[in-house]
């Protein structure tokens, strides 16, 4: 070592780290002198502590030296030394061997040591412990659990929770001890040793009541599958208003939120709205916005009175001085917003004033939510207020703003012009090309959904490749433009734009052209068609292969004057192959081991082909109601955060619930129908794979899951029904959840109350082993009339399991006793028989439907009734597709329409509408079918399941 | 979306200087728990991190960014920055909280003196005012003045090899150790 360098170190201010072999040597030596130097010592192990803290480690062997030389220190007194010490042994237990040699010099300071360091004691002794020295430590954490000092207690309540993964049934011993702590009134002691030289105000608090933080959190760990003793705990907190400590208060509130979603059955009544209440006018804004969270993302467990109560604490949030107050407040608003814009707009004037914070994550999100919030007449004011500060923002935050715009174009399609102008006014600025492809794709989305618009923005689209530096913008454009140019009512004015790159440009952009071109002669003008086929011939002689071969593709197509069927087929597909499948499959081609499936090839038919209207009716859905994706994923990436791969990088963006732009078009393609699709793929080739099953031909339709038990009991059980033309075959999914029960021969014994209906054969599981699952199928005969409406017959199934349970660990020549199982009917339904279809107009699809049939249900008491809940299962029994968002309960009003469409298994569509109507005494429901064949209509307007 | 019931909130605690050096980082993990999340098991990763974080914050006053699936709430001071990390869904509040209770410990501590030469003066009294907020990832306090409270002064001066009890009862004990001591000698000696 230089001694530059080393001079270096010894000067305080410098950054360079000290030197990590003079730091050992140091330490090995002072902490093995005597008598020991404690002010040398605690100076040193602050040096280590340096080491340790910028990412410096030593070897297992060191470390372990280190390790013992630092519990020499235990001969010095010194409380400060100690403190210092207790921490260089807490970062050094991971990574040393026999820490448990220390463990009675620490048991010793627990029991007689200084208060100050005693808690340092108790955390560094959690560290040390293993499974099966815990047992010793017992009293001591009890003792130290009930302790008056604040700071102690809280230590062992903290040390018990880092316990719990290796010791949760002994831990669970002082269950007492911790319950009692809660409402213990313990108090913050402090030392001579810690008296700072402190301005006057910076008073010790007597208490902090942090401990109950602590004792609540550990105690719900013993509690939360335990729900009526939680409720009861909760209560009693709450009556006796025993929580002092705003992050207590936020731990009792998150209890109550993991409680209202995994039970739906609790609904907010009298008992739990009070503390709502309470907690909306927190003197602490962390406990007012927790409680905001809560009720806004779980809107449907609440009243719009009740979520309007939240959305004014909020809006007193948006204008108080803290910036993160003000940043939470908003972000919640900008989420719930997505759902229900309605509501938030009442804060539509302290949203405004935001727009100018100067944290750029709060004005993104308050122009989002106003985008969302904001109705046709406020939106050219918006838009004029935004491009005032559109400079000032990065390429980011710029890119959420298209992308609310995006949306918000769609949703006023009348203000089209407006916004045509302010994207063009940005697609001139400079930028990024993230930034510029989010603009292109926005007014993509706007051409594509407001044909009126098409004309001023395909003219924009042109002067912007005219000087486009990205050649992927570029080939996307001439893509469009080759596809709307030839239907607009002058296409030879595009023709120039698309020649010129021809001739300026990259190869890319060059072949992509051709094609363009190309297309432009395939509408009946013959000058046209003449002066495409000059043009295109003198790319013949282009330089890239690329280029020329497409050129004489075109040609050739072109000039087989008789048939242009060809060139149309080729140029202009009117269909779109689905491509998540497609990638899937022929993945699946590729990787497949047996090398002899590669003689045939690809079968380009498997994969199913969406045409265009069904892709643009069912993209425009998606835009629309594309946003409620992202509180999915982004509570997707909460669920996972370990999967922080690559993604994140490309949108590496402090709001990173809004900029998934680029890459969530094509996530959000898979959504229900093809996951549908893939679904139904599925069941297939699992069908298939059963002789029996395979020859009844195709699969029309597979139902949703319908549980036949509760999730909790012995054997879950839930069942598929598999529609085929002229059968019924029943999957039953059984999960044997016993520990020590072997079920052999399990097999479903069933009775169906129609005798049109035959039962076949069944395919009974041989045996399913404690904790596993496995599946029943089931073989039922459909009614052969000659009139295929006649066969859709509903029916109910009288189910039981019928086993031969065996005890894991009995000997081998026991028998077992056979023993059957209950298990709730299954019903065959008209919804078994329709698939979920999209449709763009329904309007219109409902108008030329003639057959209709109507009925009124009377769904019960408002309070016992969750309309949301209900509309949710209508789709799923209907097995019906919600159009028109109208699945989605718009706030505060007493009656909403669902729209369901769908198609028969014969093709045969039809089409329901459903109306809510809440008044004082009951919530009635009217449901109106229409469809094209009788016998389903009249079915599904009679019976709702 | 589900709120974390669970009492592991922060993530890490970073201090890094003006030039994006390290002062102090840790990457919280439960004790007793194996975890394979990449920013705690992986240093090149943290290293990376630090740096895109840093940039994404340097000189941009905003107290608060969501950055890589995490919810961050930071301080800037003259030559240095305290960020305290959680998770997305974290409640932000509650981040802030504690990074207000760390610096307000770290003030009072470091005698309002808040730059990084008495950061690493004092490393030893700022490593513990950490320690006493955050146990591995357990928020332990919020509040300035209980951490600073609980942090101890460093050791006054060392003692040398002899103690030298200047008090009059020192002296009287040195008296008579010396009388003793002489009379013994005086009578085996003569």
């Amino acid at each position: 070592m230089s001694t530059h360098s080393y001079k270096k170190n010894d000067d305080a201010d410098s950054s360079v780290l000290p030197d990590k072999m003079s730091v050992y040597q140091e330490c090995l030596q002072a902490c093995n002198a005597s008598p020991i130097q404690p002010k040398k010592c605690r100076k040193l192990l602050s040096k280590l502590l340096r080491l340790f803290y910028s990412g410096e480690t030593f070897p297992k062997t060191e470390s372990t030296s280190l390790f013992f030389s630092i519990s020499k220190l235990f001969h010095n007194n010194d409380p400060s030394l100690r403190q210092i010490a207790y921490l260089a042994i807490k970062e050094l237990c991971s990574v040393s061997d026999d820490i448990l040699m220390i463990t009675a010099s620490i048991m010793k300071d627990i029991q007689n040591g200084d208060n100050i360091y005693k808690p340092n004691a108790v955390r560094t002794l959690s560290r040390v412990l293993d499974g099966s020295t815990i047992n010793s430590a017992e009293r001591l954490y009890k003792n130290c659990i009930v302790d008056s000092n604040q700071s102690i207690s809280s230590s062992a309540l903290v040390s018990s929770y880092h316990l719990l993964p290796i010791s949760k049934d002994i831990v669970k011993r002082w269950i007492n001890e911790i319950q009692e702590s809660i409402v213990a009134n313990k108090s913050f002691q402090t030392s001579s040793y810690t008296t700072h030289e402190t301005n006057n105000y910076n008073r010790i608090p007597n208490s902090t009541y942090i401990y109950q933080y602590h004792a609540l959190s550990l105690l719900y760990q013993f509690k939360s599958n335990d729900k009526m003793s939680l409720i009861k705990m909760i209560q009693q907190l709450n009556e006796r208003k025993t929580l002092n400590n705003s992050l207590a208060q936020i731990q009792m509130i998150r209890f109550i939120e993991k409680l209202i979603i995994d039970d739906s059955k609790i609904l907010v009544n009298n008992q739990l709205w009070p503390l709502f209440i309470n907690w909306l006018n927190n003197k602490s804004d962390m406990v007012e916005l927790e409680a905001c969270k809560l009720i806004l993302f779980n809107a449907n467990k609440f009243n719009s009175e009740q979520q309007l109560h939240a959305i004014t604490t909020l809006q007193s949030l948006l204008s108080v001085p803290r910036t993160v107050t003000r940043f939470s407040a908003v972000r919640i608003l900008n989420k719930f917003a997505i759902k229900d814009s309605d509501k938030v707009s009442v804060c539509n004037l302290e949203l405004e004033r935001l727009i100018n914070d100067s944290n750029r994550s709060i004005s993104t999100y308050a122009i989002t939510t106003l985008l969302k919030t904001g109705n046709i007449e406020t939106v050219d004011r918006l838009i004029k207020s935004i491009s005032s500060f559109m400079d000032e923002i990065s390429d980011e935050f710029k890119i959420i703003v298209i992308d609310a715009i995006r949306t918000l174009s769609l949703k006023f399609p009348l203000k089209y012009k407006s916004m045509l102008k302010f994207l063009n006014s940005i697609l001139r600025d400079e930028g990024g090309f993230n930034f510029k492809n989010s603009i292109v794709e926005a007014i993509f989305d706007i051409i594509k959904f407001i044909p009126e618009s098409k004309p001023i923005a395909l003219e924009m689209l042109c002067e912007f490749i005219e000087d486009c530096e990205f050649t992927e913008l570029s080939v996307r454009i001439l893509h469009l433009l080759g596809n709307e140019g030839p239907k607009s009512e002058n296409p030879s004015t595009y023709v120039r734009y698309i020649y010129n790159r021809v001739v300026l440009e990259n190869s890319i952009v060059r072949s992509s052209a051709i094609i363009a071109l190309s297309k432009f002669a395939l509408i009946n003008d013959e000058n046209l068609t003449k002066s495409i086929k000059i043009l295109l011939e003198r790319s013949l002689k282009d330089i890239d292969d690329e280029v020329r071969d497409r050129t004489i593709l075109s040609l050739k197509l072109l000039n087989n004057n008789d048939n242009l069927k060809d060139a149309k087929n080729y140029l202009l597909p009117n269909y779109k192959y689905s491509l998540p499948i497609l990638e899937k499959e022929l993945s699946k081609y590729v990787n497949n081991n047996d090398k002899s499936s590669f003689k045939e090839s690809f079968n380009i038919n498997l994969i199913p082909k969406i045409s265009d209207e069904e892709y643009k009716a069912f993209e425009l859905k998606e835009k629309l109601s594309g946003k409620l994706n992202e509180i999915e994923k982004e509570s997707e990436i909460n669920n996972d955060e370990n999967k922080r791969d690559d993604k994140n990088n490309n949108g590496k963006d402090s709001s990173n619930s809004n900029n998934n732009s680029n890459n969530s078009d094509d996530e959000l393609i898979v959504s229900d129908i093809t996951k549908y699709t893939l679904l139904q793929q599925q069941y297939q080739s699992e069908l298939s794979q059963l002789p029996e099953i395979n020859e009844y031909g195709t699969l029309l339709h597979s139902s949703n899951k319908f549980e036949l038990t509760e999730k909790e009991t012995e054997f879950v059980v839930y069942a598929i029904k598999h529609i085929f033309s002229k059968h019924i075959v029943i999957e039953y999914n059984i999960e044997n959840t016993l520990d020590e029960i072997i079920l052999e021969n399990v097999n479903i014994n069933m009775e169906i109350d129609n005798e049109e209906y035959i039962e076949q054969f069944s395919l009974p599981i041989e045996r399913l082993e404690p904790n596993s699952k496995g599946k029943i199928y089931l073989s039922i005969s459909r009614p052969e009339n000659d009139n295929e409406e006649d066969n859709y017959i509903m029916a109910n199934i009288v189910n039981s399991l019928s086993y031969i349970s065996k005890d894991l660990d009995s000997e081998e020549g026991d028998e077992g006793f056979a023993d059957e199982y209950q298990i709730e009917d299954l019903l065959i339904t008209p919804g078994d028989f329709i698939i979920p279809t999209f449709t763009n107009d329904f309007t219109k699809e409902w108008d030329e439907l003639s057959i209709e049939n109507s009925s009124v249900f009377n769904l019960g008491n408002e309070n016992s009734v969750n309309l949301q809940e209900t509309i949710n299962k209508l789709i799923k029994n209907f097995s019906m597709m919600p159009i028109e968002n109208s699945e989605i309960i718009s706030s505060g009003k007493n009656n909403h329409t669902l729209k369901l469409f769908g198609k028969s298994i014969l093709n045969k569509k039809i089409a329901c509408t459903v109306k809510f109507a809440v008044s004082s005494k009951s919530v009635m429901m009217k449901l109106i079918v229409r469809g094209e064949e009788e016998v389903l209509v009249e079915e599904r307007s009679n019976t709702i399941e | 979306m589900s709120a974390n019931t669970s009492l592991y909130s922060i993530d890490a605690i970073l201090i890094l200087d003006s030039d994006k050096n390290r002062i102090f980082t840790k990457y919280y993990k439960s004790p007793h728990e194996n975890t394979e999340n990449d920013l705690i098991t992986n240093p090149k990763k943290q290293k990376q991190f630090e740096a895109d974080l840093f940039k994404k914050t340097f000189k941009q006053n905003s107290d608060i960014i969501l950055f890589e699936s995490h919810t961050i709430v930071y301080k800037e001071y003259s030559d240095f920055i305290v960020y305290i990390i959680g998770g997305l869904s974290e409640n932000e509040i509650l981040l802030y909280n504690v990074l207000q209770g760390l610096t307000g410990a770290f003030e009072i501590i470091l005698d309002s003196q808040l730059d990084k030469r008495s950061l690493l003066e004092s490393y030893d009294m700022v490593v513990i005012a950490i320690d006493e907020t955050v146990d591995d990832g357990i928020i332990l306090e919020t509040d300035s003045s209980a951490i600073a409270a609980r942090v101890t002064n460093p050791p006054t001066e060392d003692v040398g090899n002899i103690k030298i009890d200047l008090s009059e009862k020192g002296f009287l004990n040195a008296f008579n150790f010396a009388k003793k001591n002489i009379a013994e000698r005086l009578q085996q000696g003569f």
